[in-house]
């Protein structure tokens, strides 16, 4: 992976690093993953148990009980509170579940079509890339900075967040460990390369149905009509105002300097509204069909009501107080009823505060603001598992070159190692060996989640320095 | 609006906490020398801020009630030691004939009873068995014609108790060849157990396990626990027979003659509250019979401090037992714990002469002891094999713990043995019915804890602080390290660009990303570690293989993965950047390294502290010392010429084989040295699933590799 050669693109000037052994990486990640599958089917199971890998939104042996209701015992698939996710979910994933494959462990099936979505969403997460990549080629060379920049080395970013994505331990416990996770972290994925690539009907499927299966993607729909109205991440607009106004003060004939302008000008073309109502109604079209699918799948079973009680209402109100890397299942088993109400929605309102600030300050950079929502949600959401932090990380990858600057990176590498293998051993000393109690795992729990606020303010931190930067390098360009 | 302009100023000043953290930082050869010796310091200590037990859980209630075992129940448990020594004496099946009268004496006794018949199993390399719970696979197919190993279960149902909760009571006794202690032993479970048949006040089953150890007694007592709590569906009592049938007659007939039931009729009470394992042990040589207390189960987990603190609590005060606890007695003639307690003995009475209420200091003696049961007791946990069949039990979350008992007299001596007898059974009654009072699980009092007496124990808040103390210093020193390095590359400050715009100084700096480089080498040197963990699995499989060339073979294969993988990977100084200084390099690699190590052991201090403390006393000077020869070598002054010396000394004893050869000589002396020890070591390791292997082969191991790396680093 180390192993990097200068390339010239052809799209500039400037050199960037690509990664060589793209595929092979890429490939020999898919591997390892089937290696895993198919031989250690005993250890997985155990796996599939753990609260870091799968909630009970997620869990695939929930899934499977829900769909053994549904067809062996033909009653509703939410009776005695154990399946919350999807109906639609139930009749796609709820066939492999049963299905033998050569006397393998039935959920086989499922693991391979989570394999799949991992290596689809990698390969959408490296087009996703190389989109930004070519989009900040483009706003550097119109602000003139190409000459500058090419002196220093530009990463494969694109490369660089689907390796890191494919070879994530967090992405491949999800993957092998039996959770849903893998399709929706794929659904993200997918939504915000539809809105990067300008496809419309693409970036609309993907924000519905990942909001339709685990609710909180749907704060992405800001960041995706950002992408749409504006374009991919670019340095803010106020730095192509002020360029032009210097060069229209210059009055230069120089036609290099025209050619600059106009480039300019189409870096700083306005919003523009035509996609967003294009969205609106493509996710509107999508909502309705896949709450007629749904009311379909449960029309038996107590309706669209139902549904959204057993799904939507169980993620809201926190019913299920089971132990998990997030830090409200002990906060809401702790507090009194009578405030119970009140500390939902404070907690939920959390979420929703923090958007409309962070959309006004990052909106020049949809893709990041994106990856900073992700963050916070797999931070205060009511079952959060490693799928979400693994998701966080891969997108993180795609900024790869605006936050060379990060200060706490070293930092933050130790402490997510140390906590996902304290984490695990502070559980077995509590619920195996009985000798520590439900704080020790706490504990684990609030340094996870402190950990996860230190990468959003220390990455955000960064990428605003790096505006500055640019602006400071303009400013000295135009004087000289 | 001036604190505005102030605070908008270009030397701002940080904040009073990162201050602190800057000045820890720039001051880390004195702070983290400060903190290791105050933390070895803290750890001498210990037996001074020991606390005097007490019993926390108000139900338990020991001694309340008088004793009701009589002399009638003596007798008849002399009677049945008597029989049991001249069946052990006469002939070659001893072991059935023991069993049977067993059966029967438990079974005249109104008590229900039932035999219990394994195995032995096959010794597995199992090394990450530790996290996840129980697997006993017995794979039926590999099993040899071998006598099953026959243990007698008798049950008292409680006349007051709803069946939920059961208190146990272990006999281990090796039917082949009984002696008189494990007799002795067996006639007071009987004695104890003919009284709780009769007695009123019982709120929970007793079951009394007469465990056939012939294949080990932790193996009997684990197998009976497993089929207890996590019973095995696809045996049958007819595949027992059937296995051996035709080869062996002999089977098949000692089968029938013993009677022994189909598994189906397996007799359970409900779950364990505790569990007490009784052993008689000869050769006394104290002037009144002694009780020793042995309480370390698998990786240094102990029963609830209350259960220890009932027994002693009983054996003191009521039956004028003399309590041990394990110790070490060769440190109780070291010339250095008495100097070092006559210190403390002469500043706690310089204190106490300056103001009577600071009493601390404890008399030399005292602290000797103290400190001999201390080691032993860390000894013991950090090994993290149990020292008894209680540890059996702590594997289910259950209370346990072995009281060894031994007379003053001989075992023959039928006066005494009937006084014995009754003290001894007395002191098991009082401990069931303290435990019989009790209405939940134990909670009430510790579950980490070291013991420096049998009334004396340091509890985690502060044998923690020792620990802390050792350890603080290496994140202080990576981040300072780390902080050096990437600071002292050219100047490239993404925000203050200079007027002039040169490329260099415009470029972006990927400073904070270089510690990627020296993660990967240490994140191969883990794989490796990983590697080596694993390959005992290979080693195990060669057939007809001694110890020895077990142990060689294991260090012989490792170096040559160690070699594969730097071909494969690239070795820590190939990662060694063109455009960086190298002095920096080996900098960041040693950050990353302490930053590792540190993360290892403070997960091992919460998996097994003592194995941690060891540990940390162990790797944190080496961890803080090394650096490259190359350096030292350049500037020969005494500071750099001792840290060589330093280095080379941890070289040596820190690989791991060398460290056990020096810990092994130096409590048994140096007389013999084979390599073979070290592999029959490892292998016990594995054996009792302890996390001490894990932490050895995937901490200490490559942090020793990569110190040495650091050493060599050609800077």
């Amino acid at each position: 992976m180390k192993e990097e050669d200068e390339v010239k693109t052809k799209s500039s000037t400037m050199k960037e690093k690509k990664l060589t052994r793209f595929w092979e990486w890429a490939i020999s990640a898919i591997i390892f993953r089937l290696i895993l599958i198919f031989f250690f089917p005993d250890h997985l199971s155990q796996l599939a148990s753990r609260p870091e890998v799968s909630t009970p939104v997620t869990s695939l042996r929930r899934l499977a009980e829900g769909y053994w209701l549904k067809k062996q015992a033909s009653i509703s698939p939410y009776a005695g509170s154990m399946y919350h996710g999807s109906p639609l979910l139930l009749s796609v994933l709820g066939p492999l579940t049963v299905t033998d494959v050569d006397g393998q462990s039935s959920h086989i099936l499922c693991s391979l079509l989570f394999v799949i979505a991992d290596f689809v969403a990698a390969l959408l997460l490296r087009a996703t890339g190389q989109k930004l990549q070519s989009a900040y080629f483009q706003s550097s060379n119109s602000l003139g900075l190409d000459k500058i920049l090419g002196a220093s080395e530009i990463y494969a970013s694109g490369d660089i967040s689907a390796l890191f994505y494919l070879w994530n331990p967090l992405t491949i416990l999800t993957c092998v460990g039996s959770s849903t996770s893998p399709i929706e972290n794929f659904l993200v994925i997918l939504s915000i390369y539809g809105a990067c690539t300008r496809l419309v009907p693409l970036a609309a499927v993907g924000w519905v149905l990942a909001t339709h299966l685990s609710l909180y993607p749907a704060v992405l729909g800001i960041p995706v009509i950002l992408l749409l109205g504006y374009g991919p991440d670019s340095p803010p607009k106020k730095l192509f105002l002020q360029k032009n106004s210097v060069e229209t003060a210059d009055h230069s004939s120089d036609s290099r300097l025209h050619h600059v302008k106009q480039g300019t000008d189409s870096a700083i073309s306005s919003f523009s509204w035509k996609p967003i109502v294009l969205f609106i109604l493509w996710a509107s079209a999508w909502s309705i069909y896949i709450l007629a699918l749904c009311g379909i799948s449960v029309r038996q079973n107590g309706g669209l009501q139902e549904m959204f009680k057993r799904t939507y209402g169980f993620i809201l109100t926190v019913e299920d107080l089971s132990p998990n890397i997030g830090v409200l299942w002990y906060f809401f088993a702790e507090v009194f009823d009578f405030f119970r109400n009140f500390f939902l929605l404070v907690i939920h309102f959390n979420i929703l505060f923090m958007i409309l600030p962070l959309a006004i300050r990052m909106k020049h950079r949809p893709c990041f603001l994106a990856f900073v929502y992700v963050a916070i949600c797999s931070m205060l959401k009511t079952y959060p598992s490693v799928a979400d932090s693994a998701l966080c990380l891969g997108l993180f990858g795609l900024f790869i070159n605006q936050l060379l600057d990060m200060h706490f990176s070293f930092v933050l590498f130790c402490g997510y190692v140390g906590v996902n293998l304290l984490s695990p051993v502070m559980h077995n000393l509590w619920i195996w060996r009985g000798t520590g109690n439900a704080n020790f795992y706490y504990a684990t729990a609030i340094a996870y989640a402190a950990l996860q606020i230190i990468l959003v303010v220390d990455s955000a931190s960064a990428m605003l320095n790096h505006d500055r930067w640019l602006r400071k390098l303009t400013t000295t360009i135009t004087k000289t | 609006m001036s604190k505005m302009a102030k605070s908008g100023s270009p030397m701002k000043k940080p904040r009073p906490l990162v201050r602190i953290v800057l000045l820890l930082m720039s001051h880390r050869v004195i702070v983290s020398f400060l903190c290791f010796i105050a933390g070895v310091i803290a750890l001498l200590l210990l037996p001074i801020l020991a606390k005097n037990t007490y019993i926390s859980e108000n139900a338990l209630m020991p001694g309340s009630a008088n004793p009701m075992l009589s002399t009638q129940d003596v007798l008849d448990a002399e009677k049945l030691v008597d029989e049991l020594m001249s069946l052990s004496l006469q002939s070659d099946d001893a072991g059935i004939e023991i069993s049977r009268m067993l059966l029967k004496s438990v079974g005249d006794l109104s008590a229900e009873v039932s035999q219990f018949q394994f195995y032995p199993q096959a010794n597995k390399f199992h090394p990450l068995q530790f996290f996840s719970s129980h697997f006993n696979d017995p794979d039926q197919e590999n099993r040899t014609c071998i006598s099953p190993s026959v243990s007698t279960v008798g049950i008292v149902r409680a006349p007051h108790g709803d069946g939920k909760e059961a208190i146990i009571l272990v006999t281990p006794y090796n039917p082949l060849k009984l002696d008189a202690g494990e007799a002795l032993s067996l006639g007071v479970a009987y004695s104890v157990f003919s009284l709780l048949t009769k007695v009123t006040w019982l709120a929970k089953d007793i079951v009394w396990l007469a465990a056939d150890s012939r294949y080990g007694e932790h193996e009997s007592v684990d197998a009976w626990l497993s089929e207890y709590y996590a019973p095995t569906f696809h045996r049958s009592g007819k595949s027992h027979i059937n296995l051996c049938s035709g080869s062996n007659y002999h089977q098949v007939t000692e089968n029938l003659a013993v009677g022994a039931e189909p598994l189906e009729s397996f007799r359970r009470a409900g779950t364990m509250a505790a569990a007490l394992v009784i052993k008689v042990v000869n050769g006394s040589k104290d002037s009144q019979d002694s009780l020793s207390i042995y309480a370390e189960a698998s990786n240094g987990q102990m029963p609830n401090l209350d259960l220890i603190n009932v027994v002693n609590y009983l054996a003191v005060h009521r039956h004028s037992l003399h309590v041990r606890v394990g110790k070490f007695w060769s440190l109780l003639e070291s010339e250095c714990l008495k100097m070092i307690g006559g210190t403390i003995e002469f500043l706690g009475n310089v204190v106490r002469s300056l103001n009577p209420q600071w009493g601390f200091g404890i008399p030399v003696s005292e602290y000797v002891e103290g400190t001999a049961t201390l080691a032993s007791s860390l000894y013991a946990q950090a090994l993290g094999v149990p020292t008894g069949s209680h540890g059996a039990f702590r594997d289910y979350q259950i209370d346990a713990v072995t009281l060894v008992i031994s007379p003053k007299a001989s075992p023959y001596n039928l006066g005494k043995r009937s006084e014995f007898l009754l003290r001894s059974g007395r002191l098991v009654e009082g401990v069931i019915r303290s435990v019989n009072n009790l209405l939940e699980k134990f909670h009430q009092s510790f579950f980490l804890y070291l013991l420096t007496g049998s009334s004396k124990f340091v509890s985690v808040g502060i044998y923690m602080i020792a620990f802390a103390l050792l350890i603080a210093p290496l994140p202080v020193v990576a981040a300072s390290l780390y902080s050096d390095a990437v600071t002292s590359q050219p100047e490239s400050d993404m925000v203050e660009c200079s007027e002039s715009s040169s490329s260099a100084a415009l470029s972006i700096s990927c400073g904070s990303w270089r510690w990627l480089y020296a993660a990967k080498s240490v994140f191969v040197i883990h794989i490796w570690a990983v590697v080596v963990a694993l390959l005992p699995y290979l080693i195990c499989e060669i057939p007809n293989i001694t110890s020895r060339t077990c142990s060689i073979s294991w260090i012989l294969l490792s170096l040559f993965t160690l070699h594969i993988f730097y071909n494969v990977f690239g070795s820590p100084y190939s990662s060694v950047h063109s455009s960086y200084p190298h002095n920096e390099e080996w900098a960041i690699l040693k950050s990353v390294m302490i930053a590792a190590a540190f993360t290892g052991v403070s997960l091992m201090s919460v998996v097994n502290f003592a194995a941690a403390e060891i540990g940390a006393l162990l790797l944190v000077p080496f961890c803080l010392m090394a650096q490259p020869l190359k350096l030292d070598m350049g500037n020969s002054n005494v500071k750099s010429l001792a840290r060589i010396a330093c280095n080379m000394v941890c070289v040596l004893c820190l690989f791991p084989p060398f460290t056990f050869f020096v810990m092994k000589g130096l409590s048994e002396g140096f007389s013999c040295f084979d390599i073979g020890e070290f592999w029959t070591w490892v292998e016990s390791l594995w054996l009792w699933n302890s996390a001490t292997y894990l932490y050895v082969v995937l901490v200490h191991l490559p942090c020793w590799v990569l110190c040495t790396h650091l050493l060599l680093h050609p800077c």
